[in-house]
């Protein structure tokens, strides 16, 4: 029975401990206040666990959430986040993917799971509309991803899949969660939490559907939407055409492509070899979109006549095109495509896998490493033992299990931890702060450490979208990001995707959620319950013992040697005094209890 | 001078850079650009030719010209230029 209002009203409660299944009604308060997905996961989250857990303990508890837009007509609204503390960061760890997972989960009846406990041997979860049952896994453990998905599609028929590879259910830090295969719950590790309870995959079919409030309205809002989306030179053209590997060139112009472990700076003679122009000349088969969404940025890619190297499947997007290509001063996009299909078909995030490997091939380089630790050389440049080492990654063999540790563990092992270019341990993607200045603020406040989709700045810095700000400048990005990431936040939580919002802005997200539950609430207060999910997960953070808002030191004293930043560093400390000034909260960053009262941060 | 195309941009004109001598500011780099390759007529110059178009990124040594002097923003021989359509990703 669904609700008419986006929502179909009923979470799903496993606790693998005790094998059990209940559906519990969804908590319509915290729906309204923390719109779906990400915000709403996340205060579901903090409602039952304790900030100090441990994330790989059964007491830990992993959450599916999908939004009030997921699974509707709304543009590009195949999202869904899965949140837990992150084992790879100590903190929150909501980690968002699309494809067709979250409106399948919907559709069955289902607007969320809450996994509690661990199984005492591999389980898999099969729901068939009411149909909900936990099932043996033990064929599919130490199976991939592709494969785990092909034998649930061939037993149940037509499922949508999201699990675990191999690296998940050994616990590997960073391992990502995969639904349709090769769409990823990437960051932080969400995979290790699913690994941990014994939890291989879910398998689900839904022939439901999802009713919203006011249907004429929200069609409107929809038409109107998808015309600007669709007339916006990069939601109508660009991205379907290039997809996101199209920024390794702008980014590099500007001086901000880091390389080499951000050693050598970040301007890069070869980066058009590894470029979203070159990718489509050279593997590119089609563009493919997931869910309801008219951008299609995703690319599915094939690689021939390259021997071992040979295979199919998505991707490279920019963050792992950069992370296997500058990060690594590795040139050869087929290499690059390769260590990015053995992620996917495994469940690794690419990002930090990436910097991992550019971070141990600058430790080798200044003999930190001892080459009989890992086995072979391995020097900025080579594609070969850089595709190897992924491989060893995803086997958990040798110097592959240190990689799995991540950057910041690997080079803290080896006495150099200011040498992982990492936030709160986790990996910054594929932009340089000191180039960019709003993005090294960006990384330094995320509330799940090193990342670019929690604000996007590049967007206001480097592509003029929705105003053009100097990149290289400090004054008005602490207001701005302060506005990206509750915009941000917001966009996660309804079930779109952050994408539409290089077409579209607030006035479009917010009439489209409006129309779908039924609000009356205006642009502005729409706005302020992503400026309540962020301060929910800050909060959230101090009690679990976040690290300070930092940049790597790299960042902050080693001047850019070259290229258009040439002399640059991130002058963090002037920003985030604006930045904390733009969220009201104390000078040393912290949330103040007024603050958190006016928004209604409570749990 | 050394003029770099991205994108779309590069199908246009057939070639990934090229030298071309330097006119004294953005604005007749744009006008020599549309004469040159007439597809980028209407494409990198607002209807009235007087200043770029919206949908279009212009690096003068990797600085935005915005945060320059816009289309009046001098050129030499040494200068180099990039020119994209707007792109984006992430």
């Amino acid at each position: 029975m669904t609700q008419a209002n986006g929502w179909i009203g009923t979470i799903l409660r496993i606790n693998l401990t005790e094998g059990s299944i209940k559906k519990e009604p969804l908590n319509m308060q915290d729906a309204h206040d923390y719109v779906g997905a990400r915000g709403l996961g996340t205060k579901y989250y903090c409602n039952e666990v304790d900030p100090k857990i441990d994330p790989l303990s059964p007491d830990n508890k992993l959450i599916f959430m999908t939004g009030p837009l997921t699974g509707t007509a709304a543009c590009s609204s195949g999202r869904y986040e899965v949140v837990s503390k992150a084992p790879l960061t100590g903190i929150i760890g909501a980690a968002n993917s699309g494809g067709h997972f979250g409106p399948e989960l919907k559709y069955a009846g289902y607007d969320g799971i809450i996994f509690e406990g661990k199984a005492d041997h591999p389980v898999y979860l099969h729901i068939d509309d009411d149909k909900v049952e936990l099932l043996d896994a033990g064929e599919l453990w130490g199976q991939g991803v592709h494969e785990t998905t092909e034998a649930l599609e061939a037993k149940h028929g037509k499922v949508r899949v999201s699990c675990i590879g191999t690296p998940g259910e050994r616990c590997m830090l960073y391992a990502a969660i995969m639904n349709d295969k090769n769409r990823a719950a990437g960051r932080g590790g969400m995979g290790a939490v699913m690994g941990s309870k014994n939890l291989k995959a879910i398998a689900v079919r839904g022939t439901g559907g999802v009713t919203v409030a006011r249907p004429e309205g929200f069609m409107r809002e929809i038409t109107k939407a998808r015309t600007m989306l669709k007339e916006h030179p990069v939601t109508g053209n660009g991205l379907g055409t290039f997809g996101t590997e199209i920024l390794v060139n702008i980014v590099n112009e500007v001086g901000g492509l880091p390389l080499r472990n951000g050693r050598d700076g970040s301007y890069w003679d070869k980066a058009d070899d590894t470029s979203g122009e070159h990718l489509n000349e050279t593997h590119l088969v089609k563009n493919q979109g997931c869910f309801g969404c008219s951008i299609a940025c995703g690319r599915v890619t094939k690689i021939e006549g390259k021997g071992d190297l040979d295979g199919f499947g998505e991707g490279p997007e920019y963050e792992a095109g950069w992370s296997y290509g500058a990060a690594c001063g590795v040139n050869d996009i087929s290499s690059i495509v390769k260590a990015n299909f053995i992620c996917n078909e495994q469940g690794m995030d690419p990002i930090t896998l990436g910097s991992t490997v550019a971070c141990a091939m600058e430790l080798y380089e200044m003999g930190a490493i001892p080459e009989e630790d890992i086995g072979f050389p391995l020097r900025f440049g080579d594609a070969a033992a850089m595709v190897k080492l992924t491989q060893m990654c995803a086997d958990g063999e040798g110097f592959g299990k240190i990689i799995g540790l991540g950057s910041y563990r690997l080079a803290e092992k080896y006495g150099h931890p200011e040498l992982s270019m990492s936030v709160k341990k986790q990996e910054m993607p594929a932009y340089d702060g000191r180039a960019i200045q709003g993005i090294g603020l960006e990384y330094a406040t995320s509330n799940r450490g090193g990342c670019h989709v929690r604000g996007y700045m590049i967007s206001p810095e480097v592509l003029g979208i929705p105003v053009k700000l100097d990149p290289q400048v400090t004054e008005g990005k602490g207001a701005m990001l302060k506005t990206f990431q509750d915009l941000t936040a917001l966009c996660d939580s309804t079930g779109m995707c952050l994408f539409t919002t290089f077409g579209i802005g607030l006035p479009e997200i917010a009439g489209q959620y409006r129309e779908a539950v039924g609000s009356d609430e205006t642009d502005e207060e729409i706005l302020l319950k992503g400026e309540r999910i962020w301060n929910l997960e800050k909060r959230f953070n101090m009690e679990a013992g976040v690290e300070k808002d930092t940049l790597p030191p790299r960042l902050l004293r080693e001047a850019l040697p070259s290229g258009p930043a040439k002399g640059k560093v991130n002058e963090l400390q002037t920003m985030l005094a604006d930045y904390y000034e733009a969220r009201n909260w104390t000078a040393d960053g912290i949330p103040t209890p007024e603050k958190l009262a006016e928004l209604n941060v409570t749990y | 001078m050394l003029v770099k195309f991205l994108a779309t941009y590069r199908q246009i004109a057939n070639c990934k850079s090229c030298d071309m001598p330097a006119p004294s500011n953005v604005l007749e780099l744009m006008e020599a650009l549309c004469a040159r390759w007439p597809e980028f007529d209407g494409l990198i110059l607002n209807d009235e030719r007087t200043d770029k178009g919206d949908d279009v990124i212009i690096l003068v040594n990797g600085r935005h010209i915005e945060h320059l002097n816009g289309v009046a923003t001098p050129l030499t021989e040494q200068d180099y230029v990039v020119i994209t359509p707007l792109v984006a990703g992430g």
